[in-house]
């Protein structure tokens, strides 16, 4: 994966410099090059400031698998739009103060994507999507001897931009050939703000607990993901 | 994947970012051992020291079975903890940062955290050098820091602060002279009727070959020391007691291995530049005492020692003794005459031993020729270890034996009625500070207990974790909050309570808290 991130920032970096140079230089047809469908596997990775998050990590990087679908609603010339959507999860745990915690997130994205093609095999795109997330916080309570759980859903908005690179299709074939696209976005990740009032499950560990108010939580921040795809 | 992660975090900003260090360090309970203890009561909160973060974590009720925390910083490398007597502020002692190394290095520092409903801090002293122990004064007008264990320490270096003022002011250091000894008590007396001026407050330091006397009223003029007499062997005495009586100005010393006790009577001065005089008396009280207090009877002053199973009355200006037979050998004496309140002018004693099954009453009101007929002994069974006192207006008549092994009693000193209470494990009590009831606990076990002085009636409780320390609070609501941690020695580590309402206590209706040494962190 790794050797595959460095060649797609390389081919990334050329690609862009080729296309300020000679955008309009190019005989070959753009409709075939913009994806019909595309589903694509990748990687977020967000900075999370808030401090509400220092209790599952020490560090402020949340990583997450990133699943993404997208379909081409309309084009016109180099210019498309489709509608994209991306499931993202991810598991962080940590250890405080001789506690063992752990967060999960699952956030679900949908909404519109703009691109334009420099080159048949390049395109910039930008999305704003409204993002729904859901976190499970958890806490090994050594002391009540039961595990507390803050499970909320939050609301927020996804907006970022970035450039798909087909590294992989037919120069000139049919509109419905398979293509392989490289994808990197950068944004920021807007999310509510959830309590961290830990509380067990109904009927766990000691009678009447008060909950551990470790204060809020708020996954919001700035994110970089780079994908694979696979389009036609 | 990790390190993509990383390298993504770094396109994404300049850093990815830490966490407080705080969240990396467990929490231990202090061990009680070096001045420190794992909680203290104070009268609206309970302090759980949170030694490895410097911190102290105030847990309040603000309604009934409810808990708040709050954290507050107590300065890096605490040594040293102690809550006042009347409970109302904790004294907390640090050696802040060390060795300095920069002029922003927290200084050593003593700390006084008010531990009413809402805790806060309430006064600072910063000391110039790292000091090892505390001595309160229970009339909170003094602290005495001491020891330390820097290259060169000065083992008589006292540094005396006046809590009634703030800043520099406040402190002096006062080094005493010795004959080779060093500190090991300290006495803060009430103010003694000294002849020729005003009564005057006295620091009696117990040493291990003499005693000081530092007046507080002016301290930084010279101490006094006084050197212990021999023991009847020829060697070495250390001292065991120091006791006082007020209106005469006049203090006993009792010392091992010698059947004299040591009488010193603090009288006007006879030199110029003398605030007061010391004059010594050495009394033998036929046989080595094993306690001493000053009582009165009828014909005035008289120090009381307890001597093998005989009571040896000594007139401090005389020193002449009067003996009198005691049913056994006792080993403790208590003042109850504020608590009994007789008709006649002598004093009343509660005697007690570690040794012996019975307690008695000593009335000193009757005839100086009847001694013996003023002893009224009772048979309890046990032996008293301790005498405790029960604070406030409405049980002050009460006491509480504590004895040897597991059991308690609780004596109405008017009725002289006890009331034997057996408890299942080792015992530990709490008396509440309003008065109105113990608790007992044994640290470690689940089972604990409330005993109402108006009704005596036992409450027992079984908690659902290990219970560490019972302490007994005022809550917002006016109520009376019961709080009993478990401070996570003996499964899982951190701060947990339950709590209950303290005058109705039942753990059907008990919170259950957790989590608090997660509060805060920096």
């Amino acid at each position: 994966m790794r050797r595959s991130f460095y060649r797609s920032l390389v081919l990334l970096g050329a690609s862009l410099s080729l296309a300020l140079a000679a955008s309009s230089a190019h005989a070959e047809p753009l409709a075939p090059h913009q994806p019909h469908l595309q589903a694509s596997l990748g990687l977020r990775v967000s900075k999370v400031p808030d401090a509400g998050y220092d209790v599952f990590s020490n560090s402020d990087e949340l990583a997450q698998l990133s699943l993404g679908l997208a379909g081409t609603l309309w084009r016109h010339q180099r210019f498309s739009l489709a509608a994209a959507g991306f499931w993202d999860y991810g598991q962080k745990g940590s250890n405080v103060r001789g506690s063992n915690t752990d967060l999960v997130v699952h956030r679900l994205t949908i909404g519109p994507e703009a691109r334009y093609h420099l080159l048949p095999p390049l395109y910039l795109f930008v999305h704003v999507l409204p993002a729904f997330a859901h976190s499970s916080a958890s806490l090994e309570d050594g002391v009540a001897q039961v595990s507390r759980y803050a499970r909320h859903w939050s609301y927020g908005l996804d907006a970022s931009a970035g450039a798909a690179f087909e590294v992989y299709g037919a120069r000139s074939g049919e509109s419905f050939r398979t293509r392989l696209w490289a994808m990197a976005e950068g944004g920021y990740g807007y999310l509510g703000s959830t309590s961290l009032e830990l509380s067990p499950d109904a009927g766990q560990g000691p009678q009447r607990p008060a909950p551990v108010d470790l204060g809020s939580l708020s996954l919001a921040g700035p994110y970089f993901r780079v994908s694979a795809a696979v389009g036609f | 994947m990790n390190k993509l992660a990383w390298l993504m975090c770094g396109v994404v900003t300049v850093g990815c970012g830490g966490r407080p260090s705080g969240w990396d360090t467990p929490y231990t309970p202090a061990s009680g051992q070096n001045g420190l203890s794992a909680a203290y009561g104070l009268t609206g909160s309970v302090a759980v020291l949170d030694p490895s973060l410097g911190r102290v974590t105030l847990l309040s009720s603000p309604a009934q079975l409810k808990l708040e925390s709050r954290s507050i910083g107590l300065g890096k490398n605490l040594v040293a903890a102690r809550a006042s007597d009347d409970r109302k502020t904790l004294f907390a002692l640090s050696r802040g940062v060390q060795p300095q190394r920069t002029p922003s290095d927290e200084r050593p520092q003593l700390l006084l955290i008010d531990g009413g409903l809402t805790p806060k801090v309430s006064r600072a002293y910063t000391l110039t050098e790292p000091m090892a122990q505390l001595v309160l004064d229970p009339q909170n007008e003094w602290a005495v820091v001491y020891g330390g264990d820097g290259v060169v320490v000065n083992l008589n270096e006292l540094v005396l602060v006046n809590l009634r003022q703030t800043g520099e002011d406040a402190l002096s250091s006062k080094t005493l002279l010795s004959f080779g000894g060093s500190p090991r008590r300290f006495t803060f007396t009430t103010p003694l009727s000294v002849p020729g001026g005003d009564p005057r407050r006295f620091l009696i330091v117990e040493r291990d070959s003499d005693l000081v006397l530092i007046d507080l009223a002016s301290p930084s003029r010279d101490a006094v020391t006084i050197p212990l007499p021999s023991a009847d062997n020829g060697g070495t005495a250390s001292l065991a007691q120091v006791v006082y009586d007020a209106a005469s100005a006049s203090i006993a010393v009792r010392v091992t291995g010698s059947t004299s006790v040591l009488l010193l009577q603090l009288a006007a001065p006879t030199t110029r530049g003398e605030d007061y005089s010391v004059v010594p008396n050495l009394v033998d009280v036929g046989g080595q005492p094993a306690a001493l207090d000053f009582v009165h009877n009828s014909q005035g002053l008289r120090l009381v020692a307890l001597v093998g199973s005989n009571a040896v009355l000594v007139e401090p200006e005389t020193a002449t003794t009067q003996s009198v037979q005691m049913p056994a050998a006792f080993t403790g004496i208590r003042r109850i005459t504020a608590e009994l309140e007789p008709a006649g002018d002598g004093d009343v004693a509660l005697l007690y031993g570690a040794n012996v099954s019975k307690i008695a009453y000593f009335n000193l009101s009757g005839a100086p020729g009847a001694l013996y007929r003023s002893i009224e002994p009772y048979d309890i069974g046990v032996s008293v270890k301790e005498v405790i006192d029960v604070p406030g207006e409405k049980f002050f008549d009460h006491k509480i034996l504590q004895t040897p092994n597991q059991q308690f009693y609780v004596l109405d000193l008017h009725t002289r009625e006890s009331a034997p209470m057996k408890t299942n494990g080792a015992l530990s009590l709490e008396v509440a500070p309003d008065g109105e009831r113990v608790w007992a606990y044994s640290s470690g076990q689940f089972g604990f207990a409330s005993v109402d002085f108006a009704s005596l009636h036992p409450v027992s409780l079984i908690a659902e974790r290990q219970v560490s320390n019972v302490f007994d609070i005022e809550s917002g609501s006016g109520q009376r909050t019961a709080i009993a941690l478990h401070l996570g020695a003996w499964e899982g580590t951190g701060i947990g309570a339950t709590v209950l309402d303290a005058l109705s206590p039942s753990t059907a209706y008990a919170r259950f808290y957790s989590g608090l040494e997660l509060g805060g962190v920096k």
